[in-house]
């Protein structure tokens, strides 16, 4: 660990990675230290960008970015930003196979897209990989929804009778179908991941397609659970779809989510491209600092403490539930430079009767200011080379506004580009600084 | 049992079970989050148990994914522990578990012979019918093991001493790997000691089940360890499941005697190398350089390695070596997990969470595969056909060719 790198991540969440691979981009070496493996492998991998603002469920996310509170990180981004980040995110799952698209309005402009979930809710998101066309639903009079047995967690039944409760889709014609298992009777109950890995093989691709063949013909769409493949993939899809001759459309599963995995084999893949190290297992405790400086994060691993050197730092540690925040009774505070987060003293008010009310604790996390640096009362930003990204930051409750990866695709870009800028000043000979 | 571990810090996210390659490659697993912590709960009110935890290798995977540092593998392993108190493991998981001892017994016959007996097909086929897949790649006895060898190895002139944890695998199968290291540290200006009261570090104990052997080595192991580490003398190992076993586990199991002899991490010998370099005690590089022609490495980072929060100083070690291109396979577990992927029953699990690593490292173009672990290296031969050496035979190598002495 004794080489001094450019920028060090830590967690390897979507936040973690996108700053890794902002800053690697730029031609920083980047190492990326984290305890666990981040949300992001078990969610359902489509980009949630803005889905609710001000009480009202947004058709354009764009358009509600003014409806934010002005400490929301969008807002302290500025909309032009957050469009910069989708773009580059856009640009890397592309150039990994794995493409993503929006669905668009009547006029052709982007915007959300309501999808079906394994519940047969429907959930708004933004950014949707191949196996996810609205479209192909939207203009479907009849759709197969394909549950499969011993995947106890999709009953096509159910979805058929939840998602006729809304008003788009009250007057299509559902059959309802359960494929056979493919793996027979099994120990333990199967999950979506563990079709989706069993398609990534031929065996898995013919179960499915002989299936599906029979009735799909009579319908002009197929739902099915997020079973087409694990890995940043899309030919996987292509193949089935075109041998089944009729679109399959996946639904949102609860974790596993396989979409969040394949999004995240993509990231990893397009960040091997760079100067980039991987250090697993192993937690920052604490930091040590120079005056507004940072020089150095120190992890414990298998009982012993290591010291990371770097010029510039991004802490993308997740919340409350990810471990960048801790909580004791009537304080909050960040966890690796125990920065406090004002919150009530009152525990009670931190949290609504109402399950989707306006919690204090969703919304609890680090001040920063435009640029990600962690910022005191007063507005002064605490440390120079330290920047926050992804759910570690305050001011915005993801699960009610659907803004999830949204948010730490837009702070992480935001953190590593500064982090990136923030380095390259350091190795600059004439500011006769050094580490 | 003496040592619980609370499985209430669990919260079910399930990404160890993302992670977990044995639940990946059968159904029948129950998988890290419901053979781990929640199952535990049955435990604690005293149900009979799942019938799937012998599939769990022990490899990790489960530890380094989750975010919420709930350490799954050991709940499973103290799990087999009290399953093998109530119920005897068989005889091959005996022999598998211990590697160390049978060399010991068998010490004076020649290896030539001890591999006829052990590696000819009427033996194999015995072994199969032990439970001992006939086409596992069992590794063959040295002639000499690297102790007795060491003790021939003339080390002049150094000032600066350091302690070599060989770890059983270095010590019979493989002491090509152990000189190599005695070597390299030599060129860094060390004295080599190899204390002859070292044992097994159990880990294959563990993992079997033989829970008071693994207690007995353990004792034995950290007596000696403590002498060394009051004189002030590192010690280190090249073999990354020792290391795991030194730093995490012993602890974690037997609580009174790390308390009794105090704790001596094992620190990682390519790491302490790389620090030889920092320090200027050893030079990789030379004045002849170009002669050289390029040698292309795929590494393989051992699971065990990876646990251990600490990076990959072997690849870092390779990566500064001039006129060597290395790249890290990255392709997940290679399935072996010590003794796991000999299994008759657990073969055919073995080679398909390992087939991702086998392709990747026949598709790498590159001349040799290179990984720290002995058992890793064995199966990346076996699933690959390239072979496979530890990173401190190429910096033997490439150090010779460029320098010779
Ligand atoms: C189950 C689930 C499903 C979701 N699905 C979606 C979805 O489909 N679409 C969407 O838009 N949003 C979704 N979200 C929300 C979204 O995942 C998160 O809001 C966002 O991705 C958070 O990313 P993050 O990188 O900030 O945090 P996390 O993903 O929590 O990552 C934090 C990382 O930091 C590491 N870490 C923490 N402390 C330390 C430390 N001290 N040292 C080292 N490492 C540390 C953690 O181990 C982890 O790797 C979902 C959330 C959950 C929980
Ligand atoms: S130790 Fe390995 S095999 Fe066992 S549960 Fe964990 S990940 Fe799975
Ligand atoms: S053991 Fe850890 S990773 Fe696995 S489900 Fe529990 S909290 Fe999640």
């Amino acid at each position: 660990m004794s080489r001094i790198i450019d920028v060090l991540v830590v967690g390897s969440g979507l936040a973690g990675l996108v700053a890794a691979l902002t800053a690697a981009r730029e031609g920083r070496s980047v190492r990326m230290v984290t305890d666990g493996m981040g949300s992001l492998a078990i969610s359902g991998g489509c980009v949630d960008l803005l889905g609710y603002a001000g009480g009202q469920r947004l058709n354009d996310p764009w358009s509600g970015m003014d409806l934010l509170p002005p400490a929301h990180p969008y807002r302290l981004l500025g909309a032009s930003r957050v469009r910069a980040a989708v773009d580059m995110l856009l640009q890397c799952a592309a150039d990994q196979g794995w493409p993503l698209h929006t669905a668009a309005t009547p006029e052709g402009a982007p915007c959300n897209a309501l999808l079906p979930t394994i519940m047969g809710t429907l959930k708004p998101s933004y950014l949707l990989p191949d196996g996810l066309d609205p479209a192909a639903l939207a203009r479907a009079r009849r759709i197969l929804v394909a549950g499969v047995h011993g995947l106890r967690d999709c009953r096509p039944a159910l979805i058929v009778s939840q998602l006729r409760r809304y008003r788009d889709w009250a007057d299509k014609d559902f059959v309802p179908f359960m494929l056979p298992s493919p793996l027979g009777a099994t120990h333990r109950s199967l999950s979506a991941l563990d079709l989706a890995r069993l398609v990534d093989r031929p065996r898995g691709r013919d179960w499915l397609i002989q299936n599906l063949r029979k009735h799909a013909g009579q319908c002009d769409a197929v739902l099915l659970p997020p079973i087409c493949g694990s890995r940043a993939d899309a030919s996987i899809w292509h193949e089935l779809n075109q041998a089944v001759a009729c679109p399959l459309v996946e639904m949102l599963s609860i974790p596993p989510g396989v979409g969040g995995l394949r999004l995240r084999d993509a990231l990893l893949r397009e960040l091997r491209r760079h100067d980039f190290e991987l250090v697993e297992n192993a937690r920052i405790i604490r930091a040590t600092t120079d005056g507004k400086r940072c020089t150095s994060l120190t992890a414990l691993a298998a009982g012993q403490e290591r010291r990371h050197t770097a010029r510039a730092f991004v802490l993308a540690t997740g919340g409350i539930l990810g471990g960048g925040i801790e909580l004791a009774p009537g304080s909050a505070r960040e966890s690796v430079f125990k920065l406090d987060i004002p919150v009530p003293s009152d525990v009670t008010l931190w949290s609504e009767p109402e399950i989707f009310g306006n919690h204090v604790f969703s919304r609890l996390g680090v001040r920063v200011d435009g640029e990600m640096r962690p910022q005191d009362d007063s507005g002064q930003a605490w440390y120079d080379n330290i920047f926050f990204a992804g759910r570690s930051v305050g001011g915005y409750d993801f699960a009610t506004e659907k803004s999830g990866h949204g948010v730490a695709l837009a702070t992480g870009w935001q953190a590593g580009r500064m982090a990136a800028a923030t380095a390259g000043k350091f190795h600059e000979p004439a500011s006769g600084e050094q580490l | 049992m003496s040592v619980r571990i609370n499985p209430d810090q669990c919260i079910a996210c399930t990404t160890c079970v993302v992670h977990c390659p044995v639940a990946e490659a059968t159904p029948n697993f129950l998988g890290p989050r419901m053979i781990g912590p929640a199952y535990e709960r049955f435990r604690l009110l005293g149900l009979a148990e799942d019938p799937s935890l012998h599939y769990c290798a022990n490899c990790k995977n489960c530890d380094i994914s989750c975010p919420h540092d709930v350490p799954v593998s050991s709940i499973n392993m103290l799990a087999r522990a009290e399953q093998c108190k109530k119920q005897r493991p068989g005889l091959r998981d005996w022999v598998l578990a211990h590697g160390e001892l049978q060399a010991r017994w068998l010490r004076l016959i020649p290896a030539g012979l001890k591999n006829f007996g052990m590696l000819n097909p009427v033996t194999r086929a015995v072994l199969d019918a032990l439970g001992i897949d006939k086409r596992a790649p069992l590794p063959r006895f040295a002639s000499q093991t690297f102790r007795q060898q060491a003790r021939g190895f003339r080390q002049s002139g150094q000032n600066r001493k350091v302690v070599f944890f060989p770890g059983c695998y270095v010590d019979v199968y493989d002491p090509r790997t152990g000189l190599d290291m005695l070597w390299t540290l030599n060129r860094a200006g060390y004295e080599v000691i190899v204390p002859d009261e070292f044992v097994c570090c159990g880990l294959p104990m563990v993992a079997n089940g033989f829970w008071q052997d693994a207690r007995a080595n353990a004792e034995r192991n950290l007596a000696t360890l403590a002498r060394w580490r009051e004189q002030g003398i590192p010690i280190i190992t090249g073999c990354p499941s020792c290391a795991l076993m030194f730093k995490t586990e012993l602890p974690e199991f037997f609580p009174d005697l790390a308390e009794k002899h105090g704790l001596t991490p094992l620190e990682d010998a390519q790491e302490f190398l790389l620090d030889c370099v920092e320090r200027g005690e050893l030079r990789l590089e030379s004045e002849n350089r170009a002669s050289l022609p390029e040698l292309r490495v795929i590494y393989h980072a051992p699971c065990h390695l990876r646990a251990q929060g600490n990076g990959l100083p072997g690849l870092e070690l390779m990566r500064r070596l001039p006129g060597v291109a290395s790249r890290n396979a990255d392709a997940g577990c290679c399935g072996i997990s010590g003794s796991y992927g000999f299994k008759k029953e657990k073969y055919a699990i073995a080679q398909d969470i390992g087939a991702t690593l086998f392709r990747t490292v026949r598709e790498s173009g590159a001349h040799v595969a290179v990984s720290e672990c002995g058992t890793c290296r064995v199966q990346i031969l076996h699933g690959s056909e390239l072979p496979c050496l530890h990173p401190v035979s190429i910096v033997r190598q490439r150090l010779e060719a460029l320098n010779p002495a």
